[in-house]
C-alpha cells in the first residue's frame, strides 16, 4: 500500500463512504478528471487545488465551494453535504498528540 | 506525576451481566498470592451495595465502593476515585498496590469506563489498561445475550471471556453452544472457564510481568493475526451487526498517517467503533512500535514499546465494530497513506 494513485484511492474511498453511511449515490469521474459525487439530485465536484495554494482539495456543490487540506477534511465536507444524519464532532478527542519516542 | 511506561500501574476491568459470577471470581482472585497488593474498585448499582462485603480482601488489598452506574452517570467519580487512591499510594497512607481491578455493575456498558481511563491525561500517564475480562454465565448466557444488549457489548469489548457455572451444564454440547455464540460475537477474545470462581490469575490479567516481555507495560496488544488469517479475507459478521476484522500492513505507516486515521475513525464512526486495538510499525520509529487503542470516539495516546515483541513487525489493527465495513476502513487508510506519501515526495 498504496499501489494505486491518490486520485484512485480517493474515488474508492468516496464510493465506500456512501455505502458505509447508507447514502444512495454514485461516484464517477468527468471528462476533465474531476470526481463527481451524485446523491439525491445533488452533485459535488471534487478537484485538486492548484499548486501553491494552502489547501489540496476543492469541493463544489454548485452553490458553495469549500476547500480541504487533506483527504480527511475532504471526507468531512462530503459527508456534511450528503448525509443529513451526520453531526460533526468538534470535540478534541485525543488528550495528547502523537509524540515520537 | 509522570512515570515511565514500565512503571505504569496496570488497571483491569472486570465486567459481566448480573449474576454472571464477577464477584465470586474476584473474591477467589484476591485470595491468590499473585493478587495481593491489588486495589479493587467495585461499582454497584443501587442504594445499598453488597458486593464489597462479599469480597474479602487481604490486608495488602483494599476495596473501594461506588454506588450508581459508572457507565451512565458517575463516570467522573471513577476518575476521582483513581486519583484519590493514587494520591494515597504516593503518600504511603495505603499499601503500595501493584494493580487495580475495577468491577463494573452488571448492567454497565464497559466502554465509558474505558473512556474515563483513557481520556484523562494524568491517569493515562500513571495507569495502563491491562485488559477487559467479561464473565458469562454458561447456563443462562445465551438467553441473556438474546435479551440484553448490555451483555452483548460486554462480550464484544472483552479481551478474555470467562465461562462461569460450567459445572451446571448438562453436557458438552451446551458448552459448545454458548462458546460458539461468544466466538461469533468476539472471535478475538480467548474463552476460559471458571467453576466457583477458580481460575489461574495469570490467565486472566497480566499479573505484573509484561505480557509482551518488552519491559514496558502497555495498553492491550492485539493477537497476532497470522493465527487467524480468515479475518483479513472475510470480515466476520455477527448478530446485532457487530463485526470484527483485522487490517494488516507489511510496510511502515508514517506517524501523521496514523494520526489522521485515528481522527477520521473517531469523527466518522463514533459509538459504532466498539474497540480498536493495534500494534503499529511507524516509519519514523522502526525499532519501537506504537500501541494504539480506542473505544468509540475516544483514543488513548499511543504508547511506545521499548522493542518489538516478536519478529513480526507488521502493523496489525484489530477492529470490533457495529455497521462499519472493513472495506471503508481499508479505503480510508489507503487514501490517507497515498496522500501522505504524495506530500512527502514533494518536500
Amino acid at each position: 500500500m498504496p499501489v494505486a494513485g491518490l486520485d484512485e484511492w480517493v474515488a474508492r474511498l468516496l464510493a465506500e463512504s456512501l455505502s458505509a453511511w447508507r447514502v444512495a449515490g454514485a461516484v464517477r469521474r468527468d471528462a476533465r478528471g474531476a470526481l463527481l459525487v451524485m446523491v439525491a439530485g445533488k452533485e459535488l465536484r471534487i478537484t485538486r487545488a492548484a499548486p501553491g495554494l494552502p489547501f489540496r482539495w476543492m469541493v463544489d456543490d454548485g452553490e458553495r465551494a469549500r476547500t480541504a487540506s487533506s483527504v480527511t477534511g475532504l471526507l468531512r465536507h462530503v459527508r456534511t453535504v450528503v448525509d443529513p444524519a451526520y453531526r460533526q464532532v468538534r470535540l478534541r478527542i485525543a488528550p495528547l498528540p502523537l509524540a515520537l519516542p | 506525576m509522570r512515570v515511565s511506561p514500565a512503571d505504569r500501574i496496570p488497571v483491569a476491568v472486570l465486567t459481566g451481566f448480573l449474576g454472571s459470577g464477577k464477584t465470586t471470581l474476584l473474591a477467589r482472585l484476591l485470595r491468590h498470592p499473585d493478587f495481593s497488593r491489588t486495589a479493587v474498585i467495585i461499582n454497584e448499582f443501587g442504594e445499598v451495595g453488597l458486593d464489597h462485603d462479599l469480597v474479602e480482601a487481604s490486608e495488602e488489598s483494599f476495596v473501594t465502593l461506588q454506588t450508581g452506574c459508572l457507565c451512565c452517570t458517575v463516570r467522573g467519580d471513577l476518575v476521582l476515585t483513581l486519583e484519590d487512591i493514587l494520591r494515597r499510594r504516593d503518600e504511603r497512607s495505603v499499601t503500595a498496590f501493584e494493580r487495580v481491578v475495577i468491577e463494573t455493575s452488571g448492567l454497565a456498558d464497559p466502554a465509558p469506563i474505558l473512556h474515563a481511563l483513557m481520556g484523562d491525561t494524568s491517569l493515562a500517564q500513571r495507569l495502563a489498561i491491562a485488559g477487559v475480562v467479561t464473565t458469562v454465565d454458561a447456563v443462562n448466557g445465551t438467553a441473556t445475550l438474546e435479551r440484553y444488549p448490555e451483555s452483548v457489548k460486554q462480550v464484544a469489548v472483552a479481551d478474555r471471556l470467562v465461562l462461569t457455572k460450567t459445572d451446571l451444564l448438562a453436557g458438552p454440547e451446551d458448552r459448545s453452544g454458548i462458546a460458539s455464540r461468544l466466538s461469533r460475537l468476539n472471535g478475538e477474545a480467548s474463552i476460559l472457564e471458571a467453576s466457583f470462581g477458580a481460575i489461574e490469575p495469570a490467565r486472566l490479567f497480566d499479573t505484573g510481568a509484561d505480557a509482551l516481555g518488552s519491559g514496558a507495560r502497555s495498553p492491550i496488544v492485539p493477537p497476532r493475526p497470522d493465527s487467524d488469517h480468515a479475518h483479513e479475507a472475510h470480515p466476520h459478521r455477527h448478530d446485532q451487526e457487530i463485526a470484527y476484522f483485522a487490517i494488516v500492513r507489511d510496510t511502515p505507516i508514517r506517524a501523521v498517517a496514523l494520526t489522521l486515521l485515528l481522527e477520521a475513525l473517531a469523527e466518522h464512526c463514533g459509538g459504532d467503533l466498539l474497540r480498536l486495538k493495534g500494534l503499529v510499525n511507524i516509519a519514523e520509529s522502526p525499532d519501537r512500535p506504537a500501541v494504539v487503542h480506542g473505544v468509540q470516539h475516544v483514543f488513548h495516546p499511543p504508547a511506545w514499546l521499548d522493542r518489538w515483541p516478536s519478529d513480526d513487525r507488521r502493523t496489525r489493527l484489530v477492529f470490533i465494530v457495529r455497521d462499519i465495513p472493513r472495506s471503508w476502513v481499508d479505503a480510508l487508510l489507503a487514501a490517507i497513506e497515498a496522500e501522505v506519501d504524495e506530500v512527502a515526495k514533494r518536500l
